[in-house]
């Protein structure tokens, strides 16, 4: 069986915290959100949970807390979670944990946002 | 410029009770500098919410002054913040071609006619649009912008000559 190695990125003042361990079925992202450079932070991100659907035997647990995203990187982490709807198709379950501050609507909203273009997905708004 | 014109200025933008303006070229980096002040400064704002919603349109506004404000190799544009009365207006300004400005316009004007819910809906469609700041209707940023003021955003186009003009836009917070 083929092995997807772990992605492990550390979070920088504009760019989050990122954790996937196909081994383990663990994805989270922490942090802020506008790097300068979109495609160039989160392409080899996208291309990890890409070849999640093809890999992964258990299901995949999901933990989210932004504290700021910008739109650019709000349509990376779209992108993201295409792969968790891929991972869902084919066959395991994702459950997402969508965290954020009490009184950030901002973070509420786009969390039910992104609950609302993915019905399917086992998906939980959390505060912190 | 005459001293007489620098205290003009300064007289303006007390009077209007701006709290930050730029004029000039735009770039990431002044982006990163001018969000952290921007930080700093609402930290006094005493209400955290507030804070957000400004801070999330600023960025909004900043990015798409960058993306959509070249002129030749460098972006340029103009950022103001002012606090009266209660409340809190960003305005961004950047040149454009004439041509865009047409269809610019419509896509305005009916976010300005939109209530929230029809914003958001937008918004949930413009999620999954690429990255390619092109194609039809409103930028996922100025959906953004639209969505977190306060009242509907207003909008202007000033001539500038036969194939461009000045476009400002501004959000009340």
């Amino acid at each position: 069986m083929s092995v997807i190695t772990d992605l492990q990125i550390s979070a920088t003042d504009r760019t989050p915290e990122i954790h996937l361990s196909p081994s383990a079925g663990v994805f989270s992202m922490k942090g802020e959100s506008f790097p300068e450079d979109v495609s160039a932070f989160y392409g080899q991100v996208i291309v990890a949970i890409d070849q999640l659907a093809a890999k992964l035997d258990k299901p995949l647990e999901v933990d989210i807390a932004m504290v700021y995203i910008n739109s650019s990187s709000i349509k990376a982490m779209f992108r993201i979670f295409e792969g968790f709807e891929a991972v869902r198709k084919a066959g395991q379950a994702v459950n997402i944990r969508w965290h954020h501050q009490d009184d950030d609507d901002i973070m509420q909203e786009l969390g039910e946002d992104f609950k609302d273009r993915f019905p399917e997905l086992s998906f939980d708004i959390k505060v912190l | 410029m005459e001293i007489s014109q620098a205290i003009d200025i300064r007289n303006a933008m007390q009077k209007s009770g701006v709290i930050m303006a730029y004029n000039g070229v735009v770039s990431d980096e002044l982006m990163v500098t001018l969000a952290e002040i921007l930080k700093s400064r609402l930290e006094g704002l005493d209400d955290t919410k507030r804070s957000r919603t400004v801070f999330s349109v600023f960025m909004e506004g900043m990015q798409n002054l960058i993306w959509h404000g070249r002129t030749g190799v460098e972006s340029t544009g103009m950022v103001c913040i002012s606090e009266q009365d209660n409340e809190i207006v960003i305005v961004c300004g950047n040149r454009i071609q004439r041509e865009d400005s047409v269809k610019l316009n419509s896509v305005l004007e009916q976010l300005q006619n939109a209530d929230k819910d029809t914003i958001r809906q937008l918004y949930r469609e413009g999620m999954s649009r690429s990255n390619e700041h092109e194609g039809p209707g409103a930028g996922l940023g100025l959906l953004e912008i639209a969505r977190r003021a306060t009242h509907p955003i207003s909008f202007a186009f000033t001539d500038v000559d036969a194939t461009h003009v000045d476009f400002f836009l501004a959000a009340r917070i």
